[in-house]
């Protein structure tokens, strides 16, 4: 991720417009990412300092770029790269002794006379002398641990010169969230990834459904309620690249600029292009689940269609996403939870949730395995052995009453 | 149904109640603090109003089931604190009428031993939030020695919590939402750090009830001091600095010297400036108005204009990092041979330059604790001469005993100004301080001190010009 100082951002009628480099209006920067990536590949031993200048050479005569986004680069870099790191401390070490040594002669003096006798240049070289090394080397690793000193030993790099400048895309908007006051999702698909991700980022919901498996999140953090607050900007950025590789989903956030007061709009979709560095979500969470969507195809059964994580269930912070919803003609609505391999205590769990949403029609399918009792739990479970099938599902679907 | 109790609990830097109608909440506590938060089913309100909201309720009668408060009372293992001086003492007693509010002492006057003795008298786990690392670590080192205590530490890559712990601002503002209710005392040194619109989480987050403000300069540019007033409470005591001169503190005097670029230092200096002087006269030619924000906003488009800010910098470097500012600092260490020395440089590059020449320690950002440490009592007990820093030691950092201080560049801000004066302000016998500043002659860097000089705390200083050197 970016720093805030590196963030790069248009202003445009209350919008802001984070910096982004396609490959329409940038089409040169492909070159250049591949550029830069060569002089990392390349430059082990390098120093930090030069690893950047040379990064800097890159873009000399390029007439559009702000030197911002060379540092953003940089950093970009720079997150993937491992300096070394003067751990045990030999340049500190270095530094002791030898103004150790130049404490009895202070002050060092360019030229010698009759009341300073320390001259600059021969109490260097008997230090050195006294090390065993040249000064010309001590003078070298002095500093070795400044961190612009400091030099490289290894690059992870990125997958290619796109994933690069995709990567600094992405970091530039999640830049702009830095100064986000609160976030809106509007989401049609993939809830379960969404709020997870949100919530590992400590992110707290407020969930409005707006139609047939449309909902609005809010999501801001504990304070929000009391102020307008960019505390939470941060988890908004580290929650962004897990929402990008999610599809169905339109955001709104509220910026708050550094001039006091001052708001703008943030809005970003599915549609917009970016890529995420993370993998796009796994389809299914088990094959019994992909087995029963595949075998129930698109089309209803029995007048039943089947939806895949369709409905969010919600009370205050908690939240629970069921494996499918089964939407009838006739407007009667069942949700399914699927629970394959369990233990006990996670058993325990599923059912504490079950319980909080008790007003809720959802069906339990258990995997019943061989030696294990299945503790009590509302509602009958379905029970499968390796998967579910159609028939069993829909001989109790029919037992819900419309 | 039974009515369910009030409870108050603390959540995530703010406070939580429960089991209190709309009604009941505006008729004991008015309009304020509280909001309504749907997402929570509860009432939420920050938890710095923690001491007002327990006294209300406990006013109204309720019965409270409070959670808020994790905080422990502390025995010092071994209470060893100077003697107050008359001063020191007065501020004690006006905090501890109030129990929360700010006290406004020059440095030099013994904040730290003030807040060590409100400390020892509270007796309650305390959080105490430093400006830096360096003072994050000072702190611990001055509550070891004066309360025989072994604090945690809160930042530089540590979380070691303890009922005493000391932090930064940066870090107790990150982590106040969890440690919030764990300290009933907290302090602020330097306090005037905290009305940033982001770090004054570190106040409002809290929420203890017993509060403690340090600052020499409560002003800011911004004006936001009047913030903490709520944050932390009212100025209890202020000493003036005229107050200290001269008395608690030794006598000093501001000596500047104007030092003048090499003949090839000019050169360079003057080639850099005109190609930046080319550069706004050629736009100006389009657009008369054309000034250097218009400059640093083209950067983006022209790498000409990227050339000439490059060459504004390279020019800002000469100037700093001048070399016959090493010659003056010869004479000068030569001058107070024998007596320990400060030297302020105005970057990192030239702090280098100070210690790669004359061999002295430099204390930068790079330095671990204990090399700064190894440093700094190096420089107390004669270990070494003298040693070179940049802004890491702008505040408050102990510095016992020195005498001589040497600014060699440096922005000009009233409050550095004042914190590097404050630096070489040790009382130590009859021993009269000096400043010098080493200025570059005809350029920025000596408007730049001329400025400095205006701040107050240079009032009634005696001031020398030394004899211009060519």
């Amino acid at each position: 991720m970016l720093t805030r100082d590196l963030a790069i951002a248009a202003y445009d009628a209350g919008r802001i417009v984070p910096d982004r480099l396609a490959r329409k209006t940038h089409r040169q920067y492909l070159d250049y990412a591949e550029r830069m990536l060569e002089i990392y590949r390349g430059g082990i031993g390098q120093t930090r300092r030069q690893l950047h200048r040379a990064v800097g050479a890159v873009f000399g005569n390029e007439p559009d770029c702000p030197a911002r986004r060379i540092d953003a680069f940089c950093k970009l870099l720079d997150d993937v790269a491992t300096y070394q790191r003067d751990t045990r401390g030999r340049a500190a070490a270095l530094r002791r002794d030898v103004f150790h040594a130049a404490a009895q002669r202070h002050p060092l003096v360019r030229q010698a006379d009759r009341l300073f006798e320390y001259e600059e240049a021969r109490v260097k070289a008997e230090i050195a002398g006294r090390l065993g090394r040249s000064w010309d080397e001590i003078d070298r690793e002095l500093f070795a641990d400044v961190i612009e000193f400091h030099r490289l030993v290894g690059f992870e790099g990125y997958p290619s010169a796109a994933a690069l400048l995709a990567r600094y895309n992405v970091a530039q908007v999640q830049a702009a969230l830095f100064g986000a006051v609160s976030m809106t999702v509007w989401a049609t698909d993939q809830f379960k990834t969404i709020l997870r991700y949100a919530k590992l980022a400590r992110l707290m919901h407020t969930i409005t459904r707006t139609g047939e498996g449309r909902y609005c999140l809010r999501f801001d953090g504990p304070a929000s309620v009391l102020r307008r607050t960019r505390r939470y900007g941060a988890a908004m950025a580290r929650f962004l690249p897990a929402l990008i590789a999610c599809r169905g989903w339109r955001m709104h956030a509220v910026i708050q600029t550094r001039r006091r007061g001052y708001q703008v709009r943030l809005g970003l979709s599915s549609q917009d292009g970016l890529h995420s560095h993370l993998p796009p979500p796994e389809e299914f969470d088990s094959s019994v689940e992909q087995g029963l969507a595949q075998k129930w195809g698109p089309a209803p059964r029995e007048g039943w269609l089947l939806v895949r994580e369709g409905e969010i269930l919600h009370r205050g912070q908690k939240v629970f996403v069921p494996d499918f919803v089964f939407r009838h003609d006739d407007g009667r609505n069942v949700l399914m939870e699927i629970v394959g391999f369990w233990t006990p205590e996670y058993l325990q769990v599923k059912y504490e949730t079950l319980r909080a949403f008790q007003e809720h029609r959802i069906l339990l399918a258990v995997a019943s395995t061989v030696g294990q009792r299945l503790p009590e739990l509302p509602g009958e479970p379905i029970t499968f052995k390796s998967g579910l099938l159609v028939r069993d599902v829909l001989e109790r679907l029919q037992t819900f009453s419309p | 149904m039974a009515l369910s109790q009030t409870s108050l609990v603390f959540s995530e830097g703010t406070l939580l109640l429960r089991g209190m109608s709309r009604d009941e909440v505006s008729g004991v506590f008015g309009p304020a603090p509280w909001v309504w938060d749907q997402r929570v089913e509860a009432w939420r309100c920050d938890a710095k109003e923690y001491t007002a909201v327990r006294q209300r309720l406990v006013q109204a009668g309720r019965a409270l089931d409070d959670e808020v408060a994790q905080w422990t009372p502390v025995r010092w293992p071994r209470v060893d604190i100077h003697r107050l001086r008359e001063e020191q003492d007065a501020a004690v007693a006006a905090w501890d009428r109030m129990r929360r509010g700010c006290v406004v002492m020059p440095t030099g006057t013994g904040k730290t031993e003030v807040a060590l003795a409100i400390m020892a008298r509270t007796a309650v786990a305390t959080l105490v939030v430093a400006p830096v690392r360096d003072l994050m670590y000072q702190w611990h080192r001055r509550i070891l020695e004066g309360l025989g205590y072994d604090a945690g530490i809160i930042g530089d890559n540590v979380f070691r919590v303890r009922p005493v712990s000391a932090t930064t601002y940066d870090s107790a503002c990150i982590h106040m939402d969890k440690l919030g209710n764990r300290f009933g005392l907290i302090i602020f040194d330097e306090c005037h750090h905290l009305p940033g619109p982001i770090r004054r989480d570190a106040a409002r987050m809290s929420a203890a009830t017993l509060r403690l403000g340090l600052t020499a300069t409560p002003e800011r540019s911004d004006g936001r001091q009047v913030d903490l007033d709520w944050l932390i409470g009212p100025i209890v005591y202020e000493m003036p600095i005229s107050a200290a001169k001269g008395q608690t503190l030794a006598d000093y005097e501001v000596v500047r010297i104007p030092v003048h670029l090499s003949a090839e230092e000019q050169v360079r200096y003057d080639q850099l400036s005109g190609e930046v002087r080319a550069y706004m006269a050629q736009r100006r030619q389009d657009n008369p108005d054309f000034a250097w924000e218009d400059l640093c906003a083209e950067t983006g488009s022209t790498p000409e204009a990227r050339r000439a800010l490059r060459a504004y910098r390279a020019k800002q470097s000469i100037e700093d990092r001048a070399e016959e500012k090493l010659r003056v600092l010869e004479d000068l260490f030569r001058l107070h041979a024998g007596e320990p020395c400060m030297v302020f440089a105005g970057s990192n590059a030239m702090a280098r330059d100070v210690s790669r020449r004359f061999l002295v320690p430099c204390l930068l950002s790079h330095c671990g604790k204990h090399e700064r440490l190894e440093v700094l009592r190096g420089l107390e007990q004669g270990t070494y001469p003298a040693l070179v820093a940049n802004r890491v030691l702008d505040e408050g950092v102990d510095l016992p005993e020195v005498k001589v201080a040497v600014v060699i560049g440096g922005t000009a801000s009233s409050r550095q100004a004042k914190q590097r004066l404050g630096r070489i302000l040790r009382k130590s016998g009859n021993a009269r301080a000096t400043l010098y500043e080493i200025v570059t002659a005809d350029t920025n860097e000596e408007r730049r001190s001329s400025r400095r000089r205006k701040s107050d705390a240079y009032q009634g200083t005696r001031r020398r010009r030394a004899g211009k050197r060519r």
